[in-house]
Formats: C-alpha cells, structure tokens, sequence
C-alpha cells in the first residue's frame, strides 16, 4: 500500500476544497473549461461509487443511524472506491484530474464530530498527494448568505444536526461551519494549501488559479488529446 | 475501567461496561461458529445473558458487504473500510450497550481476522492498526489454531471452497485448492503475528469438537470467574498440527503466559478463590 505522498503517476491530481458557498465549485468548472480548451487530458472525477457503498451511506443518513465513528469510516470507505476506481487509474494514465473536496473535507468535518485529528489522517493515508490543493477561503457570514439565499434548507448532517448544537437547523448549520472553518484554517500550514480570497471577484480567483495551475503542469508530459 | 486500543469515539464512556467481552478467533472453517453455538446455551443454563455478534451482521453495512462479495466488485482499501465501519456499527449499537447491561459478549472473531486478512491483501500494518485502534480491548481472546493441512479436509468435507475463503482475488491464477492452501499459509503466519502482539489465548483446534469446546468452556469459565490467566491453560498445538514450515513453527515457543512461574500458582489460588466467590455473588444478584 503506498501512502501518501509516495505515488507517483503521469498524471497530474487538482482539488478545491472550501467551506459550502464559497465558490470553489464555479471555480472548478471555470478551470476545467480552461484546460479542455488548451487542450489537457482533463478529467473531472465524479463521485460515482458503486452503488453499495451509495445505499449505505444514504440509508444511515436518511435513518439517522450514524455516530461520527461510523459517519467517518462510511465516507472514507466511499472515498477509497473513488480512489481506487476512479482516480487511481486514471491518474496512471496521465491525465489531470480535478476533484470538488478531498480529503480535507473528511479532516474538517471528522474532526468537528469529536474524531482524533491522527486518527482520521492516518485513515485516509492511502489517498494521493494532490499536485495542488486550493483552499477558497470565506468569511462565514458571506458563505452563509450565499447558501441561504440559494436553496430549500439544508439537510440534516450537513447541519451538523447530529451534534445537538441547536435545535435549529441553520443555527446549527451556521456553528458547525464556522468550526469547519477553523479546522480547516489549521490545515493551511499543515498540507500548504494554496489559499485563494474567496471575496474577490470570480475571474480574479481564476486567474489566480489557472497561474498556479498552469505552472505546475509546465513540468508536466503535455497530454493532448485530438479535438 | 476498560480500554481501546488508543482512538476513543466521541461518547465512547468506558466506564461501567460490567459485561465480559469474549473473542473466538480463528480462520475460516476451523469451527468457530459451531462453538459458539454450543457455548452461548452453556452460559445460559449458568444464569448468563449472552449477545453472540459476527463480522458482516451490522444493520448499517452487512447488507452491503455481503452484496460487494458477491459481485466481487469492491477494491482492497474500500472493502477493509466497509468491513471497519461495520465493526464500528456493531461496536456501538450492539457491544457496547450488551456491556454496559452486563451481558456476555461473545463475538465470532473481531478486530484481528478483519487485520490479518487485510495485511494479507497488502494493507499497511500502521494503516491497519490504527484504523481499528478504538476496538474495546476484550477480557479473552481465544484463538482456535489449526495447521493448513488440517484444515484443508475440514473445509472439503463440509462446506467446500469458497471464492474469498481461497484469497482468490489475490490468487486468481491458481485453482482453488492451491489458492486456499497458499492464501490460508498466508492468513495463519499472520494471526500468529497478531496471536504474539495481542495476546491471545491459543487453543489447539485439530482435536474432535468436544475437547476443544471443554478447552473454551475452561478459559470462559476462568474468565468470568475473574480469576487470572494461567500458563497451564494455554495449549501448545499438538505436535500433528505442526506444520514443517518455519512459519508456523515459532509459535511453539508463544504459549501465551500471562505470569511465567508454577510456584506463584499456590500463593494465588485463595485469592482466585476469593475472587472467584464475588463474581458468583455478582451474578446472583
């Protein structure tokens, strides 16, 4: 088993990670675009588990039947069949591949829910180092009022309900994230995450990203694929 | 006050688990659940209540297991992940609270078989450990050892080769008898790396059901007696059961000892007695 950190593939691994609404999946989308038209092997990974793996994760939601250490292991178990389906493979390929949230997303959210830090990045030791992660980087009230104003509500782990913070969904929702957000603060220094100012303007951020981007993929074997 | 392996879950109290948490290891097909068949209605004639819980029986992820098994569609990593968060399912909504209600807990395998066959599959040992590193450390671990060459007729003569029980996904290349005697050699050094490290009580399973039933009903009994471990308890494997590899051969030399001398047997025994007599107290009450 190779750990983090000690793969190495052609192929070229991006992610964006960020607390909901703060535009990192515009900005994903931005970058894809961008790198089809110049012509990358670009690949979105999707979150396509097998389907086995989706029902019980759905069904321990629906039911409410999942603690944080089961809540944790459902989802890391998730994400090792992206990771071993999906990434991997296409990682040895050579393409690029571009992921809305990581393993960091796990890292924030577990350890919120009372999960060792250790514990949680020593579970997910077997995923792949990223070339380069993004952290889109809001303050909560702005993420909060993009959220709000955009959709029904929200659901009931994503609140964080199952932590008994408030009755209130969005008060719930509002505490939770805000110690996402700190988690995820943390992890800045700890994984380098390249942070981008989620404030500024959508084509200020992508410009900035495809910078970064683009100079890490100058190293790279320039996979082209026939129009 | 009992212990994990390190992690603590979030609400994990481990305070007040009265119950007794007792393991049955072993691979597969040497006759584990068959014992704990036997064992659950000999512990409750004596007034016990027992929960019996096995790998895949979880309500959140056994269903799935089950199915991923059957389509052999899941990758290494992923399957050793479904079957920890069945563990942590059960753990939580089934051992723990039989502990706390003081039951006997009896489980068909736990943490170690789900260890041992992912290391065998090419997991990390670090990666492994800590993944399962919030398991409640049980009261007994009794491990029913057999050599592969006894174990090869058990399984032909009863309920035949089984896909996953041959390792064949990780010797797809070989028929079925090569790939179980080659994936079981395998699975058997391991557990005896883990019989060493996690101390378990080895009992000798190549003799008939009823002498290895009455060697688990003795280490039970003691356990529940609250006496100590024995050294004379632990059975070296009949020399039969030695298989001429190296591997299997070291661990002639691991008779699980929880204290080395005989002599210090005298000293204890009134106080086992002692301890003995409050645990029968505790059960009446």
């Amino acid at each position: 088993m190779k750990r983090y950190g000690e793969h190495r593939f052609p192929g070229k691994l991006f992610v964006v990670e960020g607390i909901d609404g703060s535009g990192k999946s515009t900005q994903l989308l931005l970058l894809h675009q961008w790198l089809q038209a110049e012509g990358y092997g670009v690949v979105f990974s999707e979150w396509n588990s097998s389907p086995l793996v989706r029902e019980t994760t759905k069904r321990g939601k629906k039911k409410q039947m999942l603690t944080p250490a089961t809540f944790s292991l459902i989802h890391a178990t998730d994400f090792a069949d992206r990771m071993e389906h999906n990434i991997l493979p296409l990682l040895k390929a050579g393409a690029v591949v571009l992921c809305d949230r990581y393993i960091y997303t796990a890292f924030a959210r577990d350890v919120v829910r009372g999960m060792g830090p250790q514990w949680v990045r020593e579970l997910y030791s077997f995923a792949v180092k990223p070339t380069g992660a993004f952290y889109f980087r809001v303050p909560l009230g702005v993420a909060m009022k993009r959220i709000l104003d955009g959709r029904r509500g929200v659901k009931f782990y994503e609140a964080g309900m199952d932590l008994g913070l408030s009755e209130d969904p969005e008060e719930s929702f509002a505490i939770f994230q805000g110690r996402i957000l700190d988690e995820y603060e943390k992890m800045v220094p700890e994984f380098d995450l390249t942070t981008v100012d989620a404030t500024l303007p959508i084509e200020e951020q992508q410009t900035h990203m495809r910078q970064i981007v683009k100079a890490k993929l100058a190293q790279a074997k320039r996979l082209r694929v026939a129009p | 006050m009992r212990e994990t392996y390190g992690a603590i879950l979030p609400g994990m109290n481990l305070a007040e688990m009265t119950g007794k948490l007792i393991v049955v290891e072993g691979t597969d097909g040497v006759g584990r659940s068959t014992q704990i068949k036997l064992l659950r209605p000999w512990l409750e004639q004596q007034g016990r209540a027992v929960l019996d819980t096995a790998i895949k029986r979880s309500e959140l992820a056994g269903n799935g297991i089950q199915q991923a098994q059957e389509g052999h569609t899941l990758g290494r990593i992923t399957l050793s992940l479904f079957y920890a968060t069945d563990f942590a399912d059960r753990l939580e909504h089934e051992i723990v609270p039989a502990l706390r209600a003081g039951f006997v807990v009896l489980t068909d395998r736990y943490i170690y078989s789900l260890m041992a066959r992912a290391i065998v599959r090419g997991a990390d040992a670090t990666w492994v450990r800590n993944a399962y590193s919030f398991a409640l450390k049980p009261d007994a671990i009794f491990y029913l050892r057999i050599g592969v060459d006894d174990l090869i007729p058990r399984v032909v003569f009863s309920r035949g080769f089984d896909y996953w029980e041959s390792g064949m996904d990780i010797h797809p290349s070989e028929d079925m008898y090569d790939s179980f005697r080659k994936y079981q050699t395998e699975l058997l050094a391991e557990f005896d790396n883990l019989a060493k490290e996690f101390n378990f009580e080895v009992i000798d399973a190549t003799p008939d059901l009823r002498t290895v039933f009455e060697g688990l009903r003795a280490g039970i009994a003691r356990v529940l007696s609250g006496e100590p471990r024995e050294p004379l308890f632990s059975v070296t494997p009949s020399p039969s059961a030695e298989a001429p590899e190296a591997a299997s051969k070291k661990v002639v030399e691991m008779p699980a000892t929880g204290k080395p001398a005989a002599s210090s047997e005298d000293e204890t025994q009134p106080v086992a007695q002692a301890l003995a007599r409050a645990a029968e107290g505790d059960a009446t009450r």
